[in-house]
């Protein structure tokens, strides 16, 4: 897998970074488990499927991936569309914490690859475990 | 930021587990899957017994039964609370059940009742006995007709009443009283050995 | 056998001595047999009949059939499985748009009032007031949205109040911690909360404070 590519046709004159999807789906899912009241992140029904099976057949090269359950993430024209679900703790302001996971991943996904993103929240439960 | 304990100081919780069926239904209808999860626990074993003893086979119980609340969960918007839960759930588990026995048709094998309760501190021929008379009335069972055997294991394991078994079974009380008091006649006679 | 004749259009047997042999033997169950019962020996073998299989009917009873434990997880592994609609309430945020689950908000409504003992919530559904397009709304909805322009949301809940609670106590304090819940808990601006009593239960084993 490439994370970071450069321009192939030599130096360029103001450095560019692409950055694919799946490492701006990575590094927004490592921040977004990090706002406190975050319990984890709600990977779809593929995903789920997807991480069985990562599970079943685990990558020959030992190397670790970051998981992108959870997260969507598209790239086009120079910005980051990202949309991700997560399960919060109970006792924590939903709201809140959808503001703080916004406001984390655009920052962090901005100053790691320098796109602006537009963060969407879904909360699809709330954990009364703990 | 808000805790529980400070959005109000009082007195005990009331754990879902303790709510009334009523309360547990609607909020399943409102798609609480949990309020659902605890119905099922709840009415579980007495459903189980019923499928066994119509089915006379503990999987095919088992398939009747998950069956029987997947299509209460689906159905659970139409359920409007002018029956219990409990009588709701016995109507389509029966109705489960009695589809599955007309499709069996030729009647199967009549041992699938697993092991034996072991002995319970009676005497060894004493409880063994029991076991015997009461492995014997089951095998009884299986040569009624599906809708007698119905009633009577309605009434006489699970105590419900003319009214109710009417209801779940779709005839009139007189209808299911005749059904009964036949089926009691025919497992008289079969059982006449263990006078 | 007992029986020695049927009446069709009845569907009940009678007896030799005219007796009917199902009210019979219902007298015998519930031990309360006549005189007649007791002397008549077409009663007297229906009585028979009914102890013989009521030692069956004991030792069928006794016997151990458990469902397995697996069973809860079959049909909630089946229950979850159902693909459903999922609807979902705006949040307020300052960046990008955010939601959240409608049955999990009211979950944790209904979470936030379970130390009520006097109540005990039973719907509780949160509805999204529609922004009204045109300025001719009057009354409740016109302060449909928010100071932050966001659409607010009218909770309607049920609930059944344990008996000999002053109701309308009970009922405001639920109103203002669902209130309180909504705000802190989910963030989610409130327009009304509408709070009915729809029962009444006992609570014998009610602590003493």
């Amino acid at each position: 897998m490439t994370s970071f590519t450069t321009p192939s046709d030599g130096a360029p004159t103001h450095p560019q970074l692409r950055v694919s999807d799946t490492v701006v789906a990575r590094v927004a899912a490592y921040h977004a488990c990090r706002v406190p009241g975050v319990l984890r992140l709600r990977p779809n029904l593929a995903q789920s499927m997807a991480s069985i099976a990562t599970r079943l057949f685990p990558p020959r090269d030992g190397e670790h991936r970051m998981p992108t359950d959870g997260v969507t993430a598209v790239v086009e024209d120079g910005h980051a569309e990202i949309a991700i679900a997560l399960i919060t703790r109970w006792g924590h302001n939903c709201r809140d914490i959808a503001e703080q996971v916004q406001s984390q991943v655009t920052e962090q996904i901005h100053s790691y690859t320098g796109l602006p993103a537009t963060v969407t929240i879904t909360i699809t439960e709330v954990s009364y475990d703990d | 930021m808000t805790d529980a304990s400070t959005v109000e100081g009082s007195d005990t919780v009331v754990a879902a587990e303790e709510l009334d069926d009523l309360t547990l239904v609607v909020r399943a209808q409102e798609g609480d899957t949990r309020a659902f999860e605890i119905l099922v626990r709840r009415h579980q074993r007495p459903l189980y017994r019923l499928a066994v003893r119509l089915l006379d086979n503990r999987s095919d119980a088992e398939d009747a039964l998950q069956e029987a609340f997947v299509a209460a969960w689906r159905r659970l918007g139409g359920f409007r609370g002018e029956a219990t839960f409990s009588s709701w759930m016995y109507r389509i588990v029966t109705n489960r059940c009695l589809k599955l026995l007309r499709r069996r048709r030729p009647v199967t094998t009549l041992e699938d009742l697993g092991d034996p309760p072991g002995p319970d501190g009676a005497s060894p021929e004493h409880s063994a006995e029991r076991q015997d008379r009461a492995a014997a009335l089951q095998r009884a069972l299986q040569n009624l007709s599906i809708d007698q055997r119905a009633c009577w294991i309605l009434r006489e394991l699970h105590g419900l009443s003319y009214e109710d078994i009417a209801a779940i079974v779709g005839a009139s009380p007189d209808a299911v009283r005749g059904r009964l008091h036949r089926a009691r006649c025919n497992l008289a006679e079969v059982m006449t050995p263990w006078r | 056998m007992a029986v020695n004749g049927t009446r069709p259009q009845h569907d009940v047997a009678l007896l030799a001595c005219g007796r009917d042999a199902a009210t019979v033997w219902e007298r015998a169950v519930a031990g309360r047999t006549s005189a007649h019962d007791r002397s008549c020996p077409h009663c007297q073998a229906v009585a028979d009949d009914q102890r013989l299989l009521a030692t069956a009917v004991a030792a069928l009873v006794e016997e151990a059939v458990e469902p397995p434990p697996s069973l809860t997880e079959r049909v909630m592994g089946a229950v979850l499985a159902e693909l459903r609609p999922s609807h979902y309430l705006p949040l307020p945020t300052r960046h990008g748009h955010a939601r959240i689950d409608r049955v999990t908000a009211a979950g944790v409504l209904r979470h936030a009032v379970a130390q009520m003992s006097a109540l005990r919530v039973r719907s509780c559904q949160i509805h999204l007031i529609e922004p009204s397009r045109s300025g001719d709304t009057s009354g409740d909805d016109a302060s449909a949205e928010s100071a932050l322009g966001s659409p607010m949301v009218r909770i309607d809940i049920s609930v059944t109040a344990r008996f000999g609670a002053d109701l309308l106590s009970a009922t405001a304090r639920v109103r203002q911690m669902i209130l309180a819940a909504a705000e802190d808990l989910l963030g989610l601006p409130v327009a009304t909360v509408d709070v009915e009593v729809v029962d009444v239960f006992e609570d014998p084993a009610r602590r003493p404070h």
